[in-house]
């Protein structure tokens, strides 16, 4: 089975550990696009239609939220997911009400990653 | 025989020191025991860098990390899984040492009451301006035997 997901964060050294991680955590053979903000995330997920999102939420250009609610305006419901560095209560309701899957916060680790990802991908 | 004295009982109890060592031992060093509290007097940095992203709210909350430029290359091969003596570019130092900056800042936004957005890190060779700031703490770690300055600043 072909898994295409869309990686968007700002930091480049962020986007490879997310990457690496994943990787560690047993999703070698997802085949992973790259995005740089939340505008540009915009446009890979309408062009090659991912599987799965992954998201920073504090980015330039167009946030993760904004991405996320972008995306829901247009009737786009690709499986959505943020990593990022803040995990409080306030912003994993806002996650979770603008149809966000879950939130992981960093730092993490590949088994945060497997343990959070896997009953969404099974 | 005499043990060895251990302020780890009290220094761990740090928060600003948990979440760095939560960040180093899952993110930087594969592994916990790399980053302590720097003992001993304050540490000179040499050819430094600062790093620091703000937290808007009622107060502004800085939160600024200090690093000399030799460890601050460490922290980016250690970041980005390069070899020992690779090259370090300027683009991937700022984006390395901004992101930790970022990571320790999202963590105290945590536990600042009320806080606001969180701005995206500035690195630079300039201490930012924090003349009109009321410093709410200032530490060191050592990592791998380097001084790491952590602070945190209320901006008025």
């Amino acid at each position: 089975m072909d898994m295409k997901v869309v990686v968007a964060d700002d930091s480049r050294v962020m986007r490879q550990i997310v990457i690496r991680t994943l990787r560690q955590a047993g999703y070698d053979w997802w085949e992973i696009e790259e995005a740089e903000n939340g505008a540009d995330a915009l446009t890979k997920i309408r062009e090659i239609q991912p599987d799965f999102v992954l998201s920073d939420w504090n980015m330039p250009e167009m946030t993760g939220i904004e991405l996320l609610r972008n995306l829901r305006g247009e009737g786009n419901q690709t499986p959505f997911a943020f990593v990022t560095s803040e995990g409080s209560e306030s912003m994993r309701s806002q996650a979770e009400q603008a149809g966000a899957l879950f939130l992981i916060s960093k730092p993490f680790t590949a088994d945060v990653f497997r343990d959070t990802i896997d009953p969404f991908i099974a | 025989m005499t043990s060895a004295a251990t302020w780890e009982p009290l220094t761990g109890m740090d928060p600003v020191m948990t979440i760095a060592q939560d960040l180093f031992t899952t993110m930087i060093d594969g592994e916990p025991g790399h980053l302590s509290p720097w003992l001993g007097d304050t540490p000179v940095l040499e050819d430094p860098r600062y790093a620091w992203v703000d937290v808007d709210g009622p107060v502004v909350t800085r939160v600024m990390l200090m690093a000399g430029r030799a460890t601050g290359e460490n922290l980016t091969r250690a970041l980005l899984a390069m070899d020992a003596d690779e090259p370090v570019s300027d683009a991937d130092f700022a984006d390395a040492v901004g992101e930790i900056a970022n990571v320790v800042g999202g963590n105290v936004k945590s536990l600042v009451t009320n806080p606001g957005a969180l701005s995206l890190p500035v690195v630079g060779r300039d201490e930012p301006d924090n003349s009109s700031a009321m410093r709410i703490m200032a530490t060191y770690f050592g990592w791998k035997g380097a001084p790491l300055g952590v602070s945190l600043w209320a901006l008025t």
